[in-house]
């Protein structure tokens, strides 16, 4: 009998004949390891980029967006549960879609990048990473939704292949990682440090569960973390829990405790620090964090406003805010 | 497999939020998202057997 170590995530699942790692859908057929979901998608949207969220790249643009079946992690109030917390044979839709496929499906509905989202893409990694490849070589741009849960070797593979990423960061705290999503903190932050040092476009979301991470103490340690390894113009996102999954028990995040979470991510210096799944908080927008000018109002998904210049300036006091604003600024080979 | 009957209230729902939109889209909002792409169909199950990537042979301890 030969089984497999599977050395994607840090989970690092011993797999024996015939059985599944722990994600569903890498299986360990007569030896080998198997891809099970490879091209073969169950969520194909086309979204606009605010959803992923991303605020800083290409706003406004529609993303083509897909999600396989799988996930390493195990959420207690996953919201794509029945996608996430699924095998592939278990789903009631799959979509056949190699990456050549796919890419001809997102250029003949005009959207400008792909994005690898929904579950967590580590787990449909050589699916990602071939697609993301020919999406390199078609001038699409590879954006990559993740709770970044992954080992340093196949994230720095992949990276040279990424445009931006959302990456989760859902506590600033160990114990939380085990109990709500089975999993572990430090592979997560060294995978955002990863992503920042190989030139990826990188957001980072929180989401505030009301008693389990809102603690200002412990969203102060992220918020300093951030600014110490990903930069002071790194964004932040505190998103708005709601009950879902095994988590009903909890209720919605009140919005003070975003607010209070904002300003204690601003006082540590953080630039760009938004709301989200508030729907009209004036912390969806984008302000000039030298004079406060709002440079992209937003509602919901919406843009509503858009000052920025045409090199992402802001217009009062010319002061330049990162992101990558125009296919134009995708940096050098990634354009 | 949920039938299509089991599945009415969801539709509902979707079509109220859709008469939503819609009625945004009215008001001289375009809201143009979520959509279905044109070009992909769900298939029956296709298993893909792609070999995956970054793993070896278990050794066992002792
Ligand atoms: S990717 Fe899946 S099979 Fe591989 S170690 Fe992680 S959970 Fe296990
Ligand atoms: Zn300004």
């Amino acid at each position: 009998m030969s089984a497999v170590t599977c050395e994607l995530c840090p989970r690092g699942c011993v797999i024996p004949e015939g059985g599944a790692g722990d994600c569903r859908i890498r299986v360990n057929l007569g030896g080998r390891l198997r891809a099970t979901t490879y091209g073969r998608p169950s969520a194909v949207h086309i979204d606009p980029m605010e959803k992923k969220p991303l605020y800083h790249f290409l706003p406004g643009t529609p993303v083509f967006s897909i999600a396989t079946a799988g996930c390493n992690l195990h959420c207690l109030n996953c919201q794509n549960w029945q996608l996430s917390q699924r095998g592939g044979e278990e789903m009631e839709q799959v979509y056949r879609l190699d990456p050549p496929e796919l890419i001809r499906a997102a250029k003949a509905e005009g959207c400008r990048s792909i994005a690898y989202t929904y579950s967590d893409p580590v787990v449909f990694y050589e699916y990602v990473y071939d697609s993301a490849e020919l999406a390199r070589q078609e001038g699409l741009a590879n954006c990559f939704v993740t709770a970044a849960y992954i080992n340093q070797h196949p994230l720095r593979q992949l990276c040279r292949l990424l445009d931006a990423a959302n990456a989760d960061l859902k506590a600033f705290d160990d114990g939380f990682y085990r109990q709500v999503n089975g999993a572990t903190l430090k592979p997560v932050l060294d995978a955002l440090v990863t992503m920042r040092e190989e030139g990826v476009w990188l957001e980072v979301t929180n989401l505030v569960i009301p008693t389990l991470n809102d603690d200002p103490a412990v969203i102060r340690r992220l918020a300093r973390w951030v600014r110490a390894e990903l930069g002071a113009q790194t964004p932040l996102h505190f998103s708005r829990f709601q009950p879902q999954y095994r988590m009903r028990n909890l209720p919605p995040t009140p919005v003070e405790t975003l607010d209070r979470a904002r300003r204690e991510a601003q006082d540590a210096g953080l630039e760009h620090v938004y709301v989200g799944n508030v729907l009209g908080h004036a912390g969806n927008s984008t302000y000039c964090p030298r004079d406060g000018t709002l440079l992209i109002g937003r509602v919901g998904f919406m843009i509503t406003d858009y000052a920025l210049t045409a090199d992402g300036r802001c217009p009062s006091c010319n002061e330049r805010v990162p992101g990558v604003w125009r296919s134009a600024d995708l940096s050098g080979d990634r354009r | 497999m949920t039938t299509t009957a089991e599945r009415g209230p969801v539709r509902q729902g979707r079509r109220r939020a859709l008469g939503l939109i819609t009625g945004l889209g009215a008001l001289g909002l375009a809201i143009p998202w979520p959509r279905r792409p044109s070009q992909a169909r769900p298939v029956q199950r296709l298993p893909s057997l792609r070999e995956a990537d970054y793993y070896r042979p278990h050794e066992l301890a002792g």
